[in-house]
């Protein structure tokens, strides 16, 4: 009874705590954006902006083509659904079980999302949507790799397989080499896997390079709104990770959270767009760095 | 030269010279309201001569309108073919893609707009078949863009064929908002045609207006004063240089490297505030006129552009020192995109796009009009033909650009003269003429002939845009399609020049 009541707390808690980055998560994007405008002379748009963006297409209506099966109105929604589940195994910082979590779980339970999306841009048949479903598919091939690589450093030094042991075992100023070479790799791949310059570019309108953006094109109204805010939330996760498990400062998570989102924006303002080809070669460097740090260890 | 029409492919043979002197424009004129028949002239660059060369092949009655086509000959007549098969309803034997150019599906058939006979406000309504260039094959696919497109630019079609991310083959449907500018300006007077001229285009609004105002004054005994002269060089160099800048930044726009569009946005703003302060709106447009121009630059205006223009030097050099620092940046553009000499060559392509690929074509030296010869600068040449060397083209020639508004401002400085534009009297009538400028993005050729009123009989226009276009489409092949923007962009080819 003592255990079931346990899991019950932890699951509220979990649950809480994925809301909880659900509300924050536009926020963070819009920080990005504002740093990114802040590089560029703009004055740029309120960090706020998303939240409204968000309103503003959930109050419109969705089109949908006849020709798309079921899939495109399902894929938007596992895609969602997918990234808050993987939000509720992040570490709690309400407190909770330590065991909660497995990193694998999580890694390919984000992948399930990534994998309906995929499926679904090719849905409408549109040449765009194909391009991007492709681009995606052939970028996730290399970064599911490097995150793994990632993983699997960080399971060496911490010796535990869940995302809260991690975290609870992780001591925050891991200055030895494997550290920080973990550390670099996985904010290269973490730009990979959120569609951030220098692979993909999330504020363009030139419909031929894009990639992430390229999948959303046949979407619209609440499905448009649900597929950002679960890219948006997928980008808190990644800077909280990154925070919690690999950068080797010692501050309060919250203040690291802020300075790597802030970090995004001035790599992502620092950099151009590589050739599509050259991103293989990128990960493929993410990937040795890692493979040196696992070896370090 | 006047030939027959079935001689003018031998005829353009020999004036083209093995093509030396290449292809400059080509057009018909409906001659019948004055006695005539139609007619089709070539233009070809005389560089030796600084002239061009006037080819006409005369029909004498309005049929049979056959000729044998240049383009197996000239790959450059392509496109003049396909507009004159169109506007005229010349039939050009033996060229290799007569689909309609100008004229899309919703025009009917044997409608031929540039004829006397059709009214300047004639509703049509047709439908016809528009063919885009397709492939088929194993794993091929096709990839339509536009015309809409998700950027505020104007609209074209591109149609891709695709193996996988490479391009294959890409076939640009254009002409979407054509103005009908040639049709709206026969009857107007000179002058009050001048109100068109300028607005053909934004970005190359000074070169227009120069080129038909030297068309214009080329049919009067009267000199232009050597003041007007200097502002207008001063006109021209600072749209160069406000589109040079402009563009530079704008092709990192294609690779999404935001510090260096921010800064190019920001000096075109200065320039253009410039702009403003010569002649009262940001395109210099109501500045030159025929036998002139209307405004004086004053000893303060002049401090206040050597002043910004000083400014926009420095942040140049930054901006440029940024991209060439960038590894990844110049990873990019080279070897992206490029146009062969030979290509430049066959499509007689003009201005930055031709420069880049080696040939060192600029009308202000080879045609010299007005009075560059006056000025100390050089014609800025590359020879890998990539977007690299377009970029590069570009920041050389803003470069010489300085050099050459300083040189005009000195001499303004010292010239007293009051008088700023002429009256160029009775117009000689029935009579070619032709102006020529260079405009950013290559030279402007306007051709005129007035009727015996002294109205606008023909006028012609052809901008830079027109003949580079088609090595946009050339340029493209073996890359692959993401990096299609940024070769869109290195070009900076314009839609409202062809949409005249």
């Amino acid at each position: 009874m003592m255990s079931f009541q346990n899991d019950l707390q932890s699951l509220v808690l979990c649950l809480a705590q994925a809301l909880l980055l659900l509300l924050l998560a536009p926020m963070i994007t819009g920080i990005v954006k504002k740093v990114k405008a802040l590089l560029q002379n703009r004055i740029g748009s309120s960090i706020f902006q998303e939240y409204y963006d968000i309103k503003k297409w959930w109050g419109k209506p969705t089109m949908v083509t006849p020709y798309t099966s079921a899939l495109f109105k399902m894929a938007p929604c596992v895609y969602f659904v997918t990234t808050l589940v993987a939000a509720c195994m992040l570490p709690n910082f309400f407190g909770g079980r330590a065991d909660f979590g497995d990193v694998f779980v999580f890694v390919y339970i984000m992948a399930l999302g990534r994998f309906f999306m995929a499926v679904s841009s090719m849905d409408a048949a549109t040449a765009f949507g194909g391009m991007g479903g492709s681009r995606e598919v052939y970028i996730a091939a290399f970064v599911e790799p490097v995150i793994m690589l990632a993983v699997l450093s960080n399971v060496l030094h911490t010796g535990s397989t869940s995302l809260s042991g991690m975290a609870l075992r992780f001591d925050t100023v891991n200055l030895t080499v494997a550290g920080v070479l973990t550390c670099i790799a996985f904010f290269l791949a973490m730009l990979a896997e959120n569609s951030r310059i220098p692979v993909d570019n999330p504020d363009t309108h030139l419909e031929l390079t894009m990639i992430h953006e390229c999948m959303t094109l046949e979407y619209s109204g609440r499905l448009l709104a649900l597929i950002h805010w679960a890219s948006q939330l997928k980008l808190l996760m990644f800077l909280l990770l990154f925070s919690m498990l690999y950068l080797p400062l010692n501050l309060p998570v919250v203040l690291k959270v802020l300075l790597s989102a802030v970090a995004v924006g001035v790599v992502e303002t620092l950099n151009n767009k590589m050739r599509l080809f050259k991103v293989r070669v990128y990960l493929a460097a993410a990937g040795l760095m890692l493979l040196l740090a696992v070896v370090a260890q | 030269m006047l030939v027959k029409p079935e001689n003018l492919r031998g005829a353009a043979n020999i004036c083209s010279d093995g093509g030396r002197r290449p292809l400059a424009a080509m057009f018909g004129a409906d001659e019948t309201q004055r006695g005539g028949g139609l007619a089709i002239y070539c233009l070809f660059y005389n560089a030796q001569k600084r002239d061009l060369d006037v080819l006409k092949a005369d029909y004498p009655s309005a049929r049979p309108r056959n000729y044998p086509s240049l383009t197996p000959l000239l790959p450059a007549a392509a496109w003049y073919e396909r507009e004159l098969h169109d506007m005229f309803g010349f039939i050009p034997e033996g060229h290799p893609d007569l689909r309609p150019l100008v004229l899309h599906e919703s025009f009917p058939e044997g409608f031929h707009p540039l004829r006397k006979e059709v009214a300047v406000d004639c509703q049509c309504h047709g439908h016809r078949e528009y063919e885009m260039m397709t492939s088929s094959g194993e794993g091929l696919f096709e990839v339509p863009v536009g015309p809409i497109h998700a950027g505020i630019i104007e609209p074209g079609h591109f149609r891709f064929s695709q193996a996988g991310e490479a391009m294959l083959q890409l076939d640009a449907k254009l002409f979407f908002t054509h103005r009908g500018l040639e049709k709206a300006l026969e009857g107007k007077t000179p002058l009050e045609a001048m109100t068109i001229i300028e607005r053909i285009c934004g970005a190359c609004s000074v070169a227009n207006t120069l080129s038909f105002c030297q068309a214009v004054e080329k049919l009067s005994e009267a000199k232009v004063p050597y003041r007007a002269w200097l502002i207008r060089t001063l006109a021209l160099e600072m749209e160069r240089l406000y589109n040079h800048v402009g563009d530079t930044g704008n092709i990192c726009a294609g690779v999404g490297f935001s510090p260096v569009i921010s800064m190019g946005a920001r000096m075109k703003e200065y320039l253009q505030q410039l702009n403003e302060l010569i002649a009262g709106n940001r395109f210099l447009r109501g500045l030159i006129i025929p036998g002139g121009v209307t405004m004086d630059v004053e000893e303060k205006q002049l401090e206040e552009i050597l002043n910004v223009l000083k400014e926009v030097e420095g942040v140049y050099a930054d901006m440029v020192h940024i991209m060439w620092e960038q590894a990844n940046f110049v990873n990019r553009i080279r070897t992206t995109g490029i146009v062969r000499e030979s290509t430049a060559f066959d499509l007689a392509m003009v201005g930055v796009g031709a420069r880049a690929s080696g040939m060192a074509r600029d009308s202000r030296k080879d045609m010299g009009f007005g009075i560059y010869d006056e000025f100390d600068f050089d014609v800025v040449t590359e020879t890998t033909g990539d977007v690299e060397a377009r970029i590069k083209v570009r920041v050389g020639e803003v470069r010489e650009s300085l050099k050459i508004v300083r040189q005009v401002i000195s001499k303004l400085r010292r010239n007293a003269e009051v008088e700023l534009a002429v009256d160029l009297g009775q117009l000689r009538t029935l009579e070619g003429s032709w102006g020529i400028s260079e405009s950013p993005r290559g030279d402007n050729i306007h051709w005129l002939m007035l009727d015996a009123e002294g109205r606008i009989d023909r006028s012609f226009i052809r901008s830079a845009s027109y003949p580079n276009w088609p090595a946009l489409t050339v340029a493209v092949q073996g890359d692959i399609i993401p990096d299609f923007p940024l070769i869109n962009k290195s070009f900076e080819l314009c839609y409202a020049c062809i949409d005249r």
